[in-house]
């Protein structure tokens, strides 16, 4: 299914392609891809830019239709792709602009350890975490919650986790929305979705999913690197996952209902997994009161995560993870719909952001950051593959004014996952990430041949992007060193 | 077992392509298929009660009804945590379905991948000169 896009690009500058207003009757705005010569060849092999065309159909889309760099074909919405609607102009929300995977999204931590020190350690250090973190499809966690619990976790997100024992109030600072976005309505989730999400609290997953130990390797911004505490050779710790079964059903029980608005409310759109309804409409209400319990709910995945982390990192050293300096730098949503205040031709409008595969990116001074980043910008994280690198960036004010505060999410794919399995040799892949230093546990030999580097485009290119673009600025950038799947 | 259905290349989830002679058919084997994916039995384990289920469901057209089947089954799956094979009594009318499904515990399979739903995107359900043809891509 997959053939080279031969639509038009024309080139706005060295980082930014448009798709023509005109390339499609019925599209409301241009398309805009952020990406350099090389990524665009990547970009071109599938049907990304035919996605980004589509999503400018929405009804209230503003300015343009977003892709960043590391985007590639997914269903509906590109993977990468950002989209704005203007809620007093009919703009509406689709659920397939979030996923399916709603707050899918990647926390770091810091360590006060340096590589030299646990160099060592780094198989033990694995085994413990495979050992605590419960990985893998379907997985189930060691941290039980009753349903009047999980309704609890649906409002108040990491917040509950931190009133359980499983953090601390500097994690909330240290997570975007403090862990928990108002607006949830745990009576908008379905029975079949608390169902599905039962007992998922605190596990990690599958797929694109994982949890890396990983070595900073090289600085880019020496006072940034000094005032989030960060050094080259310090140990950092990765997590990525999202809200599980929970997301999946909210996501697939709003699309199910959303397909009857495109007629209601009279929408036309290309792909029907682009459903959606006004924002200001009772479909799009309810929607956006579930895919917040999801987001909360995800935010409390990770924090959960992290505290087993912790306690893995204790067990294996035999001391606190305080005394370890395991502190949260950020975590950021990457599949989500937030309610935004922009500038929009000189006037301040509420906008419903989509974000499928893209990471909120503000400037320093916005009010949404907390005391510590205000002078900094918000740190974003883009994990990359498990045989390059991973990033930590920030938002810059550039970002704000061209992207609704978004940037790139991860590396994005390249191959499918049948490609991938068919051509890599799992034992020499292996080999080749042991000889880099990179030991990988996983609950499943295919999700290794499946994730496999060369799966991915090189994080490093797409970065390259967002930085020269001035969408975001590099800090720093790691290794990895330990690597768990499921 | 020869699959009964062809896996189609997407660059981040999966597809499937499925053929049968009538529509009952294409709904058991895309069923079948998404459980293939899912799921193998593990050679030399006892199975398990299989536990029997009664679907309902009705859509606005053949190709909802589809989606809403597929995504009926994963669901109900996930949230069991049972794995489906049978799918004997597929009864369609119009837009409506009914079906008798059973599955078994999961702990008799090896879980080979995590199928999140069924999507619309480049959904197709038609009947040919050669009979019915179906695609459908998956959020893995």
């Amino acid at each position: 299914m997959s053939e080279l896009w031969e639509g038009p690009l024309e080139k706005i500058d060295d980082f930014r392609w448009r798709i023509s207003k005109t390339y499609k009757p019925g599209m409301r705005v241009p398309g805009i891809i952020y990406a350099d010569e090389k990524l665009l060849k990547d970009i071109r092999h599938d049907k990304a830019p035919e996605q980004v065309a589509n999503v400018a159909f929405l009804p209230g889309i503003v300015n343009a239709s977003l892709a960043m760099p590391d985007i590639h074909w997914g269903y509906g919405f590109a993977i990468g792709g950002v989209a704005a609607t203007d809620i007093e102009e009919g703009g509406v929300v689709s659920p397939g602009g979030v996923g399916f995977d709603i707050n899918c999204g990647v926390r770091l931590l810091r360590t006060g350890f340096r590589y030299e020190e646990i160099k060592d350690r780094i198989e033990d250090l694995v085994y413990a975490l495979f050992n605590m973190v419960p990985a893998g499809v379907g997985s189930k966690g060691e941290i039980r919650v009753s349903s009047k619990e999980e309704r609890q976790i649906l409002t108040k997100g990491s917040k509950w986790c931190v009133e359980n024992g499983y953090g601390i109030q500097d994690d909330l600072e240290c997570t975007e929305e403090n862990g928990a976005i108002a607006g949830a309505d745990p009576d908008a989730v379905s029975e079949r979705a608390y169902e599905r999400g039962k007992a998922q609290s605190g596990t990690l997953g599958s797929g694109n999913h994982f949890l890396e130990v990983q070595v900073i390797d090289q600085l880019y911004d020496r006072d940034l690197c000094d005032t989030f505490g960060l050094d080259q050779g310090q140990v950092m710790v990765m997590i990525h996952s999202g809200s599980r079964g929970l997301g999946y059903q909210i996501c697939d029980d709003y699309v199910r209902g959303m397909i009857h608005c495109l007629q209601k409310y009279n929408i036309n759109v290309p792909d029907r997994q682009l459903a959606c309804a006004p924002v200001k409409s009772q479909e799009a209400q309810a929607y956006l009161a579930a895919m917040r319990c999801a987001a909360n709910y995800a935010w409390a995945n990770r924090q959960c995560l992290m505290h087993l982390t912790r306690k893995a990192f204790e067990k294996v050293f035999g001391t606190s993870w305080e005394k370890m300096g395991m502190y949260l730098i950020y975590d950021v949503a990457h599949n989500i719909a937030k309610i935004e205040k922009y500038a929009v031709d000189g006037k301040e409008k509420n906008l419903c952001i989509h974000r499928k595969g893209a990471t909120r990116a503000f400037g320093p001074g916005h009010p949404a950051l907390p005391e510590r980043y205000k002078k900094t910008g918000q740190p974003v994280i883009i994990p990359g593959d498990m045989g390059r690198n991973s990033y930590l960036l920030v938002g810059t004010k550039k970002a704000e004014e061209e992207t609704f505060g978004s940037t790139c999410h991860g590396a994005g794919r390249v191959k499918s996952r049948a490609a991938s399995t068919r051509s890599t040799n799992l034992g020499a892949l292996l080999k080749e990430l042991q000889s880099k230093g990179i030991f990988v546990k996983a609950s499943g030999r295919g999700t290794i041949v499946e994730e496999a580097p060369d799966a991915y485009k090189d994080v490093n290119d797409v970065v390259n992007v967002v930085h020269n673009a001035g969408i975001s600025k590099r800090v720093c950038r790691m290794r990895p060193l330990g690597v768990i799947k499921g | 077992m020869a699959k009964n259905y062809e896996l189609l290349e997407h660059t981040a989830d999966t597809g499937i392509r499925v053929k049968a002679s009538d529509p009952e058919g294409i709904f058991r084997n895309a069923a079948l298929a998404v459980f293939d994916i899912i799921a193998e039995a593990l050679p030399g384990q006892k199975a398990t009660k299989p536990q029997k289920f009664h679907i309902k469901l009705k859509s606005e057209n053949l190709e909802e009804l589809f989606v809403n089947w597929l995504n009926e089954l994963i669901s109900l799956s996930a949230a069991k945590g049972l794995i489906f094979s049978g799918f004997k009594k597929i009864k369609l009318d119009g837009s409506g379905l009914e079906a008798d499904i059973t599955g078994n515990n999961v702990s008799g399979y090896k879980v080979n991948a995590e199928i999140k739903a069924a999507t619309y995107h480049e959904l197709k359900l038609e009947k040919s000169d050669s009979g019915w043809i179906a695609e459908v891509i998956f959020d893995v």
